[in-house]
């Protein structure tokens, strides 16, 4: 038993290293966001570990998917300290509760589920408290703004990084147009990756509920930007 | 071909989630209909653009989940509970021996005091003092002695009441007496006084009705003679005025009659003549 979980751990790290011996030889810039993605595949070991109680599993988990849960929230509300709130409480969460995780492999749209949770409650005190703070400036008109913290980008031609940031807050308004229902669905599909299989399960509704979301999120997005004027062309000619 | 794929197919063969086969049949279909294919790649654009929106990079903050808590014994949840309860036991038993409580149960019956055990002194069983004739006897005694009561009463009662009685009759005779006496004692003279003025009084009346009745009455009969040969004038006349029409109509009649009479004589007359004149023919 013991001999086979070693074969195991070994044939997994010899795919962990021919994979970054491949990624080395590309582009090295892309190597560290992808070895995060591998290292995300890699994850079962990881989450069982941490499931048994192991807290070394459980912070690299945090690290390893803080990430992602809080650009879902930050997409969801187009507002950074929404995000990390949801973030925080989403991992506080996965600390408390992973203990009952049935399945490993079900770990992501659990993970998920409990994002999408918070993130609606987030909506429903926002929708209560109407009473508009300073906080909820949008991100950049702060003086302390946070993109100064985004360094992936640094070494990038300065001016063609603004125009990319530009443009991304602006397809990210147009996103914040759609309902609530329909953006968490293009946010999981669009830029978090999950299939719609998962994204059924996080939600808990029907595969076929979360294509016809998807297809009517797509086409009202469609609308938007032919509104804004955004087109495929005009983007291209932009950066 | 009939085949038309949903908007769910179509979404997931716009993401790569469509098997082999099945992406083949819409990949024919989309280049069958260059309709739907423009729609299609009307959402692959709006899906390219939309890939545009950047992720935003964050350092996940530490995170502290130590949640390990020591708990000492003294808050011991299990501690906690036993020595509650012991208190309580304890409370109660502290406060039973201040209040003197006792608890018995003794055939079937449970009894709970306060205040310590009360002497009771034991009396020496009690001796039935009277016998049933005794107090035979003295019920006996004591109807006889109500009978007795009840007996002098009822004569005393009726004593009263006959005396009253008799009261009572004596004054009411003496007052029958009395009167009797103011009335033998009116004079005889106002006795005929009064008489007389009632008879005086009467005739008075009488004759004054009498004449008044005689002078009605001649009025009433003179009227009705009056009206009774008014009446007969009036019958004669009507008499007369019927005889009048009957001697009118008698002669009416006979002249009617002697009319009738000539012309039925003309015509017997006339009638001979002419037949003995067509015979003559």
């Amino acid at each position: 038993m013991a001999g086979r979980q070693k074969t195991g751990n070994f044939l997994g790290r010899l795919k962990l290293f021919r994979a970054i011996r491949h990624l080395y030889s590309t582009n090295p810039q892309d190597v560290a966001e992808t070895l995060l993605d591998i290292a995300m595949m890699h994850s079962d070991s990881l989450i069982a570990r941490a499931r048994e109680g192991d807290k070394t599993a459980q912070s690299k988990l945090v690290q390893l998917w803080y990430k992602r849960i809080y650009n879902f929230g930050y997409k969801f509300f187009y507002d950074h300290d929404l995000a990390m709130e949801v973030a925080q409480k989403t991992f506080i969460s996965m600390h408390k509760n992973i203990a009952g995780l049935q399945e490993v492999t079900r770990f992501k749209s659990w993970l998920y589920t409990i994002a999408v949770n918070y993130c609606r409650e987030e909506a429903r005190k926002r929708k209560t408290n109407r009473a508009i703070s300073l906080n909820d400036l949008k991100p950049g008109e702060g003086e302390e703004s946070y993109r100064w913290e985004e360094s992936h980008q640094r070494r990038e031609n300065p001016e063609r990084q603004l125009r990319q940031s530009e443009l991304s807050d602006l397809l990210q308004s147009c996103l914040m147009e759609l309902s609530a229902e329909q953006r968490e669905v293009v946010i999981m599909k669009e830029y978090e990756g999950l299939k719609f299989r998962e994204i059924a399960e996080t939600l808990g509704i029907s595969e076929n509920t979360v294509k016809s979301r998807m297809y009517y999120g797509l086409e009202g997005l469609k609308k938007i930007l032919e509104q804004k004027k955004i087109t495929k062309e005009t983007i291209g000619y932009e950066l | 071909m009939n085949y038309k794929p949903d908007e769910g197919t179509l979404i997931s063969y716009l993401y790569g989630e469509l098997s082999a086969d099945e992406a083949a049949k819409v990949q024919v279909y989309l280049q069958a209909n260059p309709e739907e294919l423009k729609k299609w790649q009307a959402l692959s654009n709006t899906k390219d653009v939309m890939a545009h929106v950047q992720d935003k990079e964050v350092i996940a903050p530490p995170i502290f989940m130590d949640d390990t808590k020591v708990v000492s014994f003294w808050n011991n949840n299990y501690f906690k509970t036993v020595m509650s309860i012991a208190a309580s036991i304890l409370f109660l038993m502290v406060a039973g021996k201040l209040l003197g409580t006792e608890i018995n149960y003794q055939q079937g019956e449970l009894k709970i005091s306060f205040g310590g055990k009360k002497e009771q002194t034991e009396l020496p069983p009690s001796q039935p003092l009277l016998t049933e004739s005794k107090v035979q006897e003295m019920i006996q005694s004591s109807l006889a002695k109500n009978n007795e009561v009840i007996a002098a009463n009822w004569t005393e009662d009726q004593k009263r009441l006959s005396q009253s009685i008799r009261q009572n009759l004596a004054q009411n005779s003496r007052k029958i007496d009395e009167l009797m006496k103011t009335a033998s004692d009116a004079s005889q003279e106002q006795v005929r006084g009064f008489v007389a003025s009632l008879q005086s009084e009467n005739l008075k009346l009488m004759k004054d009705y009498f004449q008044l009745s005689t002078a009605d009455q001649k009025k009433y009969t003179e009227s009705l003679l009056v009206d009774f040969s008014e009446y007969l004038k009036e019958q004669r006349k009507q008499d007369l005025m019927i005889l009048q029409t009957r001697v009118n109509s008698i002669e009416k009649n006979t002249d009617q009659f002697k009319q009738e009479t000539e012309q039925i004589l003309a015509n017997i007359i006339s009638t001979p003549m002419n037949k003995s004149n067509r015979n003559s023919y």
